[in-house]
C-alpha cells in the first residue's frame, strides 16, 4: 500500500504560469506550470516521490494527480505543501463556503501519495464537469 | 562562479606555448578573461586523449561564452525573468542617465539606460555604462540584488 | 503610448509596433504583461449555441431569449470588462430582476467596501511612490502578480520631493507570507513567516507589541523590532493580498482594530492588490448604484447578502451570464460544475474551461487592445484607453447593449 502523507496545501499565483494563461491555456506548458505540488523534502522522502514523479492528492472534495516538485526552501516545511492556483488545485478545494461565499483556498487539508496515474488534459476536465 | 583552478585542471598542464601563451595557467586565466578561445590549444582540441578534458571544459565555459553574457561578466537568464523592471529602476547608472525616467519608475525616456525591459523580459544595453566594465570596474550588484527571481549573474 | 490591461496597475507607458501577423517588438511590458498583449494571436473564441457554430446575431438573439425566459438569471464576471460595459451590464440586471456579481465576492471585496465606504484610509500609488517609507506586502506578492508594482510605485522608485534616496536609504519593505516567495527573495530582512491561517495569531502579537508589551511569540525581539518600524514609520502603507483574506476568512474585521492602532501610532493607508485590470471600478459603479459592490439582486428593488455571492446563487439560478471571467477554472470544482447544470451564456475573447460547459458564446474584443474606453486602477485612478489594434470584434459594452435591447 502507498504511504501516504496528509498536507495542509496553500494555493500560490506563479508568473510563468500566469503568463501562459494570458496567451493560451490549452497548452502543454500551462498544464506543465499548473498541476503541480511543491513539497518539502522529509515529505517527498516518506512516499517514495523524487523531483518531477506523479503524485496523487486527494480528499472528500476530489483527487487529482498532479507533478511532485521539491521545495527550494532552505527552512523544512513539512505538513505543509504548496499549488498554484489552477482547475487542477481546484479538485480538492473545499465546495462548503459555510454561506459566506469565499472558498477556502488557502488551507486545504489532502492526502498526498505516489501514483501511477495521469495528469488530467484541462480538456478532460471542462468534460468531467458536464458529467 | 568558474574559478581559474577549475579550468586549469581541464587543460593539457604540459606549457607547450601552442597557443601564445607562456603557460597553461596563463591561457587559464586568458580563457575566462575571454581574451582567448579554447580552439587556441590544439592538442586539446586535436588529441584524442584529451577529448573529456575538452568536453567539460566546453560546458564549464559555456555561459561565459554563451550569447547572453556581456563583456561586463552579465549574464541575463531571460527564461527566469519577470519583466518587473526592479532591477531598470535600481540600476544607479539608470538612475544617473535618465532622471526623468526610471528613475521614478517609469520606462526609459532618455535612451541612455543601460538596462530595459523589452518583449517582457529585461535588456542590456550600452553595456560600456555599466559600472563593472572595464580596468576601473567597481563590483556594484545593484541589479541582481534587486530581482526576484535570480536572472541576472555575474561570473 | 498605449496601455496594459493585464492586471489593475493600467501601465500607461506600454510601447509596441505593430507588425502585419500581430505584435512585435514590444517596451516596458512586464511578463504577464506581455502574456496579456500576446494572446491577440491565440485562437479566439467564435459565436456558438449549443456548441455549433452560429452567426454573431443568432448567438446574441438566443442569449436574449434565454434571459427573457429565465426567472432568475445571475449576471457575473465585469473585473475585465470597461466601465462603460460595467454600467450596461448592471442596468441589464436591473431590466431582468437579476442577481449581479463579481470576482470581489470570493475575493477582495471586505477589504474593496472599506476603502471605497471611506472607512479604512487610503491614498493614490503616486502618494506611495512620493512619501512612503514603510510598505507592508501582506499576503501578496506582487513580484509574481504586479511584477511592476515594486519598480513604479512602492519600493525602487524615488520620490518628487522627499524618498530621493533610493529604497535601501529611504524605505522599508515589510514582507508576511507563508512561503518564500519572490517577493521575499528581494526584501529577506523584512520577511515574516506565518503558518497557514495563522495571520489572526500574529494580528494578536502585533498589537501586543504596537501597545509596548511583550507579545506572546517565539521570537519576541523581531515582533517588538516590527512594532518599532511600524511605529517610527512616517507614511506606512500595506498592501493586503489573497494570502492574508483566505487566512483571516470570516475574521477578517480583526483588521479593523490594526489598522485603526497602525493610524494611531503613525500614519497608515491600505490598498488592495486587485487582480483584475477593473475589479475597482465595478465595485465602486455598483455601490454608486445600489449601496453595495457585489452581491446585488434585482428581483425585488434592491437586495444585498451572501446568499446572491455565485458560490451560493448558482445553484439556485436558471440563467448565467458570464463576462470576461472564467468561474469554471477559479471556483473549486464542487461549485463550478454547477455551471453546466444551468444555461451559461459567455462572453469572452477566448477559450476557458468556463466556454467549454457553455451553451451560448459570444466572441468579444480584447479591452484595452482592440476596445477602447476606461476603466479605475487599483487606487481608484480613473484611466482612459484607445485600442492598440483594430480588429472586427465588438466590445463587451456593444454586446450588453444589444442584448439589453433584445430582452
Amino acid at each position: 500500500m502507498a504511504r501516504t502523507k496528509e498536507v495542509t496545501i496553500v494555493t500560490y499565483r506563479d508568473i510563468f504560469q500566469d503568463q501562459e494563461k494570458a496567451k493560451d491555456r490549452y497548452t502543454q506548458e500551462y498544464q506543465d506550470l499548473s498541476a503541480l505540488i511543491v513539497l518539502d523534502q522529509s515529505d517527498m522522502k516518506l512516499i517514495g516521490a523524487e523531483d518531477g514523479d506523479l503524485v496523487l492528492v486527494e480528499n472528500e472534495w476530489g483527487s487529482v494527480v498532479v507533478k511532485a516538485k521539491l521545495s527550494e526552501e532552505e527552512d523544512s516545511h513539512s505538513g505543509i505543501a504548496f499549488m498554484p492556483n489552477s482547475p487542477w488545485s481546484n479538485q480538492i478545494v473545499s465546495g462548503d463556503t459555510g454561506g459566506s461565499g469565499i472558498p477556502d483556498f488557502k488551507k486545504v487539508v489532502a492526502k498526498v501519495s505516489s501514483s501511477e496515474g495521469d495528469v488530467i488534459t484541462l480538456r478532460d476536465l471542462a468534460e468531467q464537469m458536464k458529467v | 562562479m568558474v574559478n581559474v583552478m577549475e579550468v586549469y585542471q581541464l587543460l593539457p598542464k604540459t606549457n607547450c606555448k601552442k597557443c601564445g601563451y607562456p603557460s597553461c595557467m596563463a591561457f587559464a586565466v586568458a580563457l575566462l578573461g575571454r581574451e582567448a578561445n579554447i580552439e587556441d590549444c590544439s592538442p586539446l582540441v586535436e588529441e584524442s586523449k584529451y577529448e573529456k578534458k575538452l568536453e567539460k571544459l566546453e560546458e564549464l565555459l559555456a555561459p561565459l561564452l554563451s550569447a547572453d553574457a556581456t563583456e561586463t561578466g552579465m549574464i541575463i537568464h531571460t527564461e527566469k525573468c519577470y519583466g518587473c523592471g526592479n532591477c531598470v529602476v535600481a540600476c544607479p547608472v539608470n538612475v544617473a542617465n535618465d532622471p526623468k525616467g526610471v528613475a521614478i519608475g517609469l520606462g526609459p525616456k532618455s535612451g541612455k539606460a543601460i538596462l530595459i525591459v523589452e518583449d517582457g523580459v529585461v535588456k542590456c544595453v550600452n553595456v560600456d555604462e555599466c559600472r563593472r566594465f572595464g580596468p576601473e570596474k567597481i563590483l556594484c550588484n545593484a541589479c541582481i540584488a534587486t530581482c526576484p527571481s535570480k536572472a541576472i549573474e555575474f561570473i | 503610448m498605449s496601455i496594459c490591461t493585464g492586471c489593475s496597475l493600467l501601465c500607461d507607458d506600454i510601447e509596441v509596433e505593430l507588425e502585419e501577423e500581430g505584435i512585435g517588438t514590444t517596451k516596458n511590458l512586464c511578463r504577464k504583461g506581455q502574456g496579456h498583449y500576446e494572446s491577440l494571436g491565440v485562437e479566439r473564441l467564435a459565436p456558438s449555441v449549443d456548441g455549433a457554430e452560429v452567426s454573431l446575431d443568432e448567438a446574441i438573439s438566443k442569449a436574449a431569449e434565454i434571459l427573457s425566459e429565465a426567472e432568475k438569471p445571475l449576471l457575473f464576471g465585469w473585473g475585465n470588462s470597461t466601465l462603460e460595459a460595467q454600467i450596461v451590464g448592471i442596468e441589464l440586471a436591473k431590466k431582468l430582476g437579476a442577481v449581479i456579481d463579481d470576482t470581489s465576492s470570493f475575493c477582495q471585496g471586505y477589504l474593496m467596501e472599506k476603502i471605497l465606504k471611506g472607512e479604512y484610509p487610503t491614498c493614490m500609488l503616486d502618494d506611495v511612490r512620493n512619501l512612503a517609507d514603510v510598505l507592508v506586502y501582506w499576503g501578496s506578492d506582487p513580484s509574481s502578480s504586479h511584477p511592476r508594482h515594486m519598480s513604479r510605485f512602492s519600493y525602487f522608485p524615488r520620490g518628487d520631493e522627499k524618498r530621493q534616496r533610493g529604497y535601501e536609504e529611504d524605505r522599508n519593505a515589510i514582507v508576511v507570507d507563508v512561503r518564500v516567495s519572490p517577493t521575499v527573495e528581494i526584501a529577506k530582512s523584512g520577511f515574516f513567516k506565518v503558518l497557514p491561517g495563522g495571520d489572526s495569531e500574529f494580528i494578536d502579537a502585533l498589537m501586543t507589541a504596537l501597545s509596548g508589551k511583550i507579545p506572546k511569540v517565539k521570537d519576541k525581539k523581531k515582533m517588538l523590532g516590527l512594532g518599532t518600524t511600524l511605529k517610527k514609520a512616517e507614511y506606512g502603507v500595506i498592501f493586503p493580498g489573497l494570502g492574508l483574506i483566505y487566512s483571516l476568512k470570516d475574521e477578517i474585521d480583526r483588521l479593523d482594530p490594526l489598522v485603526a492602532k497602525l493610524n494611531e501610532v503613525s500614519e497608515y493607508k491600505v490598498i488592495p492588490m486587485v487582480g483584475h485590470y477593473n475589479m475597482r471600478g465595478f465595485n465602486q459603479t455598483l455601490l454608486e448604484e445600489t449601496g453595495h459592490i457585489n452581491r446585488v439582486s434585482f428581483k425585488d428593488g434592491v437586495e444585498h447578502g451572501p446568499q446572491f455571492a455565485i458560490t451560493e446563487f448558482l445553484e439556485k439560478c436558471d440563467a448565467v451570464v458570464v463576462v470576461g471571467s472564467d468561474p469554471a477554472s477559479s471556483l473549486p470544482a464542487a461549485v463550478a460544475k454547477k455551471l453546466a447544470k444551468v444555461p451559461t451564456i459567455v462572453i469572452d475573447p477566448h477559450h476557458n474551461m468556463t466556454t467549454e460547459l457553455a451553451k451560448v458564446t459570444i466572441p468579444s474584443a480584447i479591452s484595452g487592445l482592440e476596445a477602447g474606453g476606461s476603466a479605475l486602477r487599483m487606487d481608484g485612478l480613473k484611466v482612459e484607453f484607445e485600442p492598440v489594434v483594430e480588429s472586427g470584434y465588438l466590445s463587451d459594452a456593444e454586446i450588453l447593449a444589444r442584448i439589453k435591447e433584445a430582452v
